[in-house]
């Protein structure tokens, strides 16, 4: 029983740290030995003793809801102070860094924003630039080129002067992204950046985080929520059930029948050719 | 040459510094004429009448303004060079008051403002958050209780002020403050207070102590002169300047917590300083005038559905906005009725209110942020 169990944690070890030709990935983001909760409750909501968001590629982040996903993000972020364990971002403890210092490196988008109405859309990307500059700074032509890349990425050139309040769901994620963006850090973190848009949108704002890692080698850490679109987008998933990691890597790999039964609760055929697909069939009983 | 290009290239792109629109410019200069008009009519009538262009020639009398001794006089409290009674009248009693106004209400909306963007809470204002009823007990404490003290009155005021922000923002924090939690317990030791002040005037065995609390408690201006204007100028001065400075955090602040502190803000360290400078502004202009009511929550709203809500031109605009209202407001506590003075807030409720409903039933998105 031991023997096995510790088979399986090495069979791990060893696939945290190659990719699927076996070379070594170097991980932006480590986590280890996380334990996580919130101040106002005892319970231990996340316990994993090791995560990796590999460099420069795309990392989705799932699981079923109360998994942990957002919990994880948060601290991954340095929003939530772990109760146990340490984040390295490159290789640095979060911890060493100062607020604007971190926020240099690391872009962070909440689940919820707060609605603004009347702020305009170039105006909320420039506050994307509010960790490089001082308090009495004014605005830089370096700030300059950042937003306007920022709002080419996002696509968002038409509606810059609009008013956030009148924008619909999908334009109003794409301009947080935007003012993500125009921070231009090397690492992003985005929590559920499609929930609740229609299928254009959210096919632009993956389409924005897909090219933002390819052409800059950014490295993005996403929740999402949709596991078939999770794996046919990201470069690695990680599947997060009750707390605990439950399996991670390349999607070919992750994404297996015992994976959607087990983590999700639903039965579902999943196809590798021509690409992978994932058809969820029916919810499996006896699930709370 | 490749300099102008690049120069060329922004050029299609709004000017960021240029936030300044057109109708702020027409704002501002709309409460510049308000307050003049006000401040003029402040200065002609009264018991010693004088003619619009009496009072102007007074108030413009090239001898006083220009005279180093007399600002002296009037800044520093040294011995009043010799003019004529109309600029005496003029210069020593009507114009300060119109000064007082302009710091009090200039520091009160600028401190609405704050207290809004900061507990990012349309409701916010010095009064809701405990500032106004603490500095009020503490001033109707004095009167009544330790009358000695009397001379101290701003300054007790302003520590009053302060206490009870500070009970609020403690009883707020746990871990970390929200607008909902400060705001509620801003209610909660604002009542508390206020009882304290209501069961102290049954202490009271003089009619004209209470009469002096009342108009303390409402907000007046009435006997102001140059000594209210020589306490007040430096720290309004330094409270106003911070505040332009910081409306760039507050419109950080307004993003939101958690987007704050990811765009790398040290949200409750920017949000307690800015409440520091925001009871800063109060007090001044509680320690002046008085507890003016409704002032602080509404010049910050009209002004919001003028200019908008970016703070860096809502902040202008309450600058311009705040003194308009107070010394028009003045002008009718002063005036309106023959023989009587009443207290400024009862005249500043009178036209705010009302014209804050106004704009409640006009406008759809009346209070949000």
């Amino acid at each position: 029983m031991d023997h096995t169990r510790q088979e399986m944690d090495r069979e791990r070890e060893q696939k945290r740290i190659t990719d699927e030709d076996g070379v070594a990935v170097e991980s932006a983001l480590v986590g280890d030995d996380l334990e996580l909760s919130y101040p106002t409750s005892e319970e231990t909501i996340v316990d994993c003793a090791r995560l990796d968001v590999p460099e420069g590629a795309v990392t989705a982040l799932v699981g079923p809801n109360g998994s942990g996903k957002s919990t994880l993000l948060k601290a991954l972020s340095n929003h939530l102070e772990p109760e146990a364990g340490t984040v390295r971002i490159h290789d640095e403890d979060l911890e060493s860094f100062s607020q604007k210092e971190l926020a240099r490196e690391l872009g962070v988008l909440s689940q919820e924003n707060d609605s603004l109405g009347s702020i305009t859309v170039e105006d909320l990307v420039y506050h994307g630039r509010y960790p490089h500059r001082g308090f009495f700074d004014g605005v830089s032509d370096e700030d300059h080129e950042a937003v306007e890349r920022a709002i080419e990425l996002a696509g968002i050139e038409h509606i810059r002067s609009a008013e956030l309040g009148q924008l619909s769901g999908g334009q109003k994620q794409l301009a947080w992204i935007a003012m993500v963006l125009a921070q231009e850090t090397d690492v992003l973190l985005l929590d559920e950046p499609t929930t609740f848009l229609d299928v254009h949108h959210q096919f632009r704002v993956l389409e924005t985080i897909r090219q933002l890692n390819e052409e800059k080698g950014v490295t993005v850490a996403v929740i999402l929520h949709d596991i078939s679109q999770a794996a046919r987008f990201a470069d690695y998933l990680i599947a997060m059930c009750d707390g605990e990691l439950y399996d991670w890597g390349p999607p070919e790999e992750v994404v297996t029948e015992t994976l959607l039964a087990d983590v999700f609760g639903v039965e579902a055929t999943v196809r590798c050719e021509p690409e992978l697909q994932v058809l969820p069939k029916r919810a499996l009983p006896n699930r709370n | 040459m490749r300099e102008a290009k690049s120069m060329g290239e922004h050029a299609p792109t709004r000017q960021r510094d240029g936030w300044v629109t057109g109708t702020l410019i027409v704002f501002c200069l709309a409460s510049t004429v308000v307050t003049i008009v006000a401040g003029l009519i402040q200065v002609s009538f009264g018991e010693y009448s004088m003619t619009f262009g009496e009072a102007w020639r007074a108030v413009f009398n090239p001898d006083v303004v220009f005279d180093l001794d007399a600002w002296s006089a009037f800044l520093f409290g040294t011995d009043l060079p010799e003019m004529d009674t109309g600029s005496v009248v003029v210069w020593t009693l009507r114009l300060p008051r119109v000064f007082v106004g302009i710091i009090a209400g200039a520091t009160l909306a600028v401190s609405g403002a704050i207290f809004q963007a900061v507990t990012r809470n349309e409701l916010a204002s010095p009064f809701v958050l405990g500032v106004s009823s603490g500095a009020g007990f503490a001033v109707l404490a004095t009167l009544v209780v330790f009358s000695g003290l009397s001379p101290f009155l701003p300054l007790i005021a302003a520590l009053g002020g302060t206490f009870a922000f500070a009970v609020v923002y403690t009883i707020a924090w746990k871990g970390g403050t929200n607008p909902v939690r400060l705001v509620l317990a801003g209610v909660i030791v604002n009542m508390v207070f206020q009882s304290l002040q209501q069961g102290l005037f049954f202490f009271a065995d003089d009619l004209g102590v209470v009469q002096t609390a009342i108009a303390w408690l409402t907000g007046s201006l009435t006997g102001t002169g140059w000594g209210e204007v020589r306490i007040a100028l430096l720290p309004a001065i330094v409270a106003v300047a911070i505040a332009l400075a910081g409306s760039r955090q507050l419109n950080v602040l307004m993003l939101g917590e958690r987007t704050a502190q990811s765009l790398g803000m040290r949200v409750e360290r920017v949000r307690f300083f800015l409440s520091a400078v925001a009871i800063l502004a109060a007090s001044v202009a509680i320690a002046i005038a008085g507890v003016v009511s409704f002032f602080g929550l509404v010049v910050p709203h009209i002004v919001r559905n003028t200019v908008g809500g970016d703070y860096r031109r809502l902040m202008v605009g309450c600058l311009f906005a705040g003194p308009a209202l107070m010394v028009t407001a003045d002008v009718g506590a002063r005036l309106a009725l023959d023989g009587i003075q009443m207290p400024v807030g009862v005249v500043t409720g009178l036209i705010g209110g009302p014209y804050f409903l106004y704009l409640m039933r006009k406008q759809q998105s009346m209070g949000e942020l």
